[in-house]
């Protein structure tokens, strides 16, 4: 199998319920997803229909309540607290809405920073993060505080941050959703790029229509199941 | 630096306001208390020095049961011996011995009841502080054997002055038989404390000796020590050495069991301000902490997210706890050592403020010890870390998704 038909994420009889006292309310309703490696997905989906909850049950940040995932082979329900931790550092990058940088690391050390936790020796981090800095066309902006760039650059940051551990797949939350248009359609080509490049498989939960027309499957959630999903060429 | 170091460290600078006003909280408490301490010390110093110096020395010799009894036949036994044996020594700075024994002392115009003190003028100089506080006349001037010199207390009692004739009656060692000689008063002293000025009166050691029919015999060995340390520590070997053949030997602390009280409780005090300032500290920190923490919830949960363990969080804010721990430490301990510094210059005065039957006579200078600028600040930083397990567990044991509740 080569990966391009590697079973990066698999999802069975996926469902979660959230309880408020007596008031119960369901997420999800039993999701069947297999997810491949390179891909370029966008989940879609009103607000409140499950697309948040899935994000968080395929990364091991929440537990469902029936169902199953597997993320690249491995049962995720199995893995203790400090293994999804050390799962997620390994083979997930995180792209986040807004606010999503260390505010006291610089923009280097905020790139760093899952290296650290990884153990990466000096020499292999810095060269690292420089040469995911010149791809992200940040190089000048090393030495910076997050607080002194721009949102668009932010975000660049943020994707460098969750690119340069080299992660299986990034799962991205309406990473666009702060950002004019100009900047988001810049940094959609630029995370287009490095999916068609690297092959880095790339899962965006957004309402963003140009996310929507960019990504090359959509799948759309509604009321806690699958309504659509869309391949394209 | 670490990671976690150096985000804790910088963390800490993120509301440089709320730091400086935690940490100078903490570190004014730290000052206070190193200062109450060296103050404390230096009272319990001073108070010693008066109850000590005065006259009664920082140990004594008895003969065994004398204390209790107070019969003047109870003499140190082997006094040749024991007084080769303090001559040589390391240990003692000053001894010298004595003749004691309950008497009258009348004048034309009264009569009062005295501790007859027999001393050796040249010797009692070196330890107590009578010739030091005479009054009027002479501190036994020349060699008369009829000289007494008495405080000023008993002179206003009796009607004395210099110059004036007593008789003084004591009961002879073993027989009983009741002895009297006449005196003339050649000195008078003033210790400024009641039982010393007003309930004893000395003589020449030979003239004591032969008025009770001791012969060469003394009631007791005062005695001072080069380090004044020994004479509170009550299993040191010294006071062992000279309890044998018959004999007791006690330092101040059981010769004074009130001023003991009083040392221990200056002692306890600082510990009750110490456990003050950790309860003050403690609550410092953890409010500090959790504030920032319930301001960084969401940058916590992205932490989380791109996998710090929780046991990572936990070290975070523990070091966070410890670095706000560190600049209050540094600038409490500056804080503290100036203060003490100028007042062990100025002293304090509280001279002839009476305590626990002691009269403060000089002023009260803080003694400076190793252990205030360590014992004290490591103290805090254990202390912090500690406190700081608490917010650093709920830190840790926080939920990712409700951290980030507004993203994933």
């Amino acid at each position: 199998m080569n990966n391009q038909h590697r079973h990066l994420i698999q999802t069975e009889g996926l469902a979660k319920v959230y309880s408020d006292g007596s008031l119960q309310v369901p997420a999800l309703r039993g999701i069947d997803l297999t997810i491949h490696a390179g891909e370029f997905t966008a989940i879609v989906g009103p607000s409140g229909s499950g697309k948040t909850t899935l994000l968080n049950i395929i990364s091991g940040l929440d537990k469902p309540t029936a169902g199953k995932v597997w993320l690249d082979g491995k049962p995720v329900s199995d893995m203790s607290g400090a293994e999804l931790s050390d799962f997620r550092r390994d083979h997930i990058g995180f792209i986040f809405q807004a606010y999503n940088l260390i505010p006291v690391l610089k923009v280097e050390e905020n790139i760093e920073y899952i290296m650290l936790l990884q153990g990466v020796p000096k020499g292999e981090r810095h060269r690292r993060v420089h040469d995911i800095l010149r791809d992200v066309d940040l190089e000048d902006y090393a030495h910076r505080y997050p607080s002194k760039l721009s949102g668009g650059q932010q975000q660049r940051v943020a994707i460098a941050r969750a690119m340069v551990s080299q992660p299986l797949m990034i799962l991205a939350d309406e990473p666009t959703a702060n950002l004019d248009s100009k900047t988001g359609a810049d940094l959609l080509d630029m995370m287009r790029h490095l999916n068609e490049v690297h092959g880095m498989t790339f899962i965006f939960s957004t309402h963003d229509r140009m996310i929507v027309d960019k990504a090359r499957r959509v799948i759309v959630i509604r009321d806690g199941l699958v309504a659509s999903d869309e391949r394209r060429n | 630096m670490s990671l976690y170091a150096r985000l804790a460290w910088r963390n800490i600078f993120r509301n440089k306001r709320r730091t400086y006003i935690t940490g100078l909280a903490i570190a004014i408490g730290l000052a206070a208390l190193i200062f109450l301490d060296a103050v404390y010390l230096g009272m319990a110093n001073n108070m010693i020095a008066s109850a000590t110096a005065s006259f009664t020395g920082e140990g004594q010799i008895h003969g065994r049961d004398f204390l209790l009894t107070q019969d003047a036949g109870k003499t140190v036994a082997d006094l040749d011996g024991v007084m080769a044996g303090l001559k040589n020594e390391s240990l003692v700075k000053e001894f010298t011995p004595r003749t004691l024994s309950q008497g009258m002392v009348t004048s034309t115009a009264n009569v009062n009841p005295v501790l007859l003190v027999g001393i050796r003028p040249e010797t009692e100089r070196g330890l107590s502080q009578m010739d030091d506080v005479i009054a009027q006349g002479e501190y036994f001037a020349g060699d008369d054997p009829q000289n007494i010199v008495i405080g000023s207390k008993l002179a206003e009692l009796l009607e004395v002055g210099l110059g004036d004739r007593v008789v003084v009656t004591v009961s002879q060692a073993g027989s009983g038989e009741l002895s009297q000689d006449l005196f003339r008063v050649s000195g008078i002293y003033r210790f400024n404390i009641d039982d010393l000025d007003g309930g004893l009166a000395f003589v020449r050691i030979e003239k004591a000796q032969a008025m009770l029919g001791l012969g060469g015999r003394v009631n007791e060995i005062a005695l001072s020590f080069k380090d004044p340390r020994v004479s509170q520590e009550e299993a040191h070997p010294f006071w062992a050495k000279y309890s044998t053949g018959g004999n007791e030997a006690q330092g101040w602390t059981k010769l004074f069991p009130a001023l003991k009280s009083i040392y221990d409780l200056s002692m306890m005090a600082t510990w009750i301000l110490g456990i003050i300032l950790f309860a003050v500290v403690a609550l410092g920190i953890v409010n500090t902490l959790f504030m920032s923490i319930y301001e960084r919830m969401f940058e916590f949960g992205v932490m989380r997210a791109v996998g710090t363990r929780p046991w990572g969080i936990r070290k975070l804010v523990v070091l966070e706890a410890g670095s706000l721990a560190l600049l209050s430490i540094i600038f409490g301990v500056v804080l503290g050592f100036i203060f003490t510094v100028i007042v062990s210059r100025t002293g304090l005065d509280y001279k002839g403020v009476e305590f626990a039957g002691v009269t403060i006579k000089e002023l009260i200078y803080p003694v400076m010890q190793v252990k205030q600028y360590i014992l004290y600040p490591a103290s805090v930083m254990l202390f912090t870390l500690l406190v700081g397990l608490y917010p650093a567990g709920y830190a840790a044991r926080m939920s990712v998704t409700g951290a980030m509740k507004r993203t994933l």
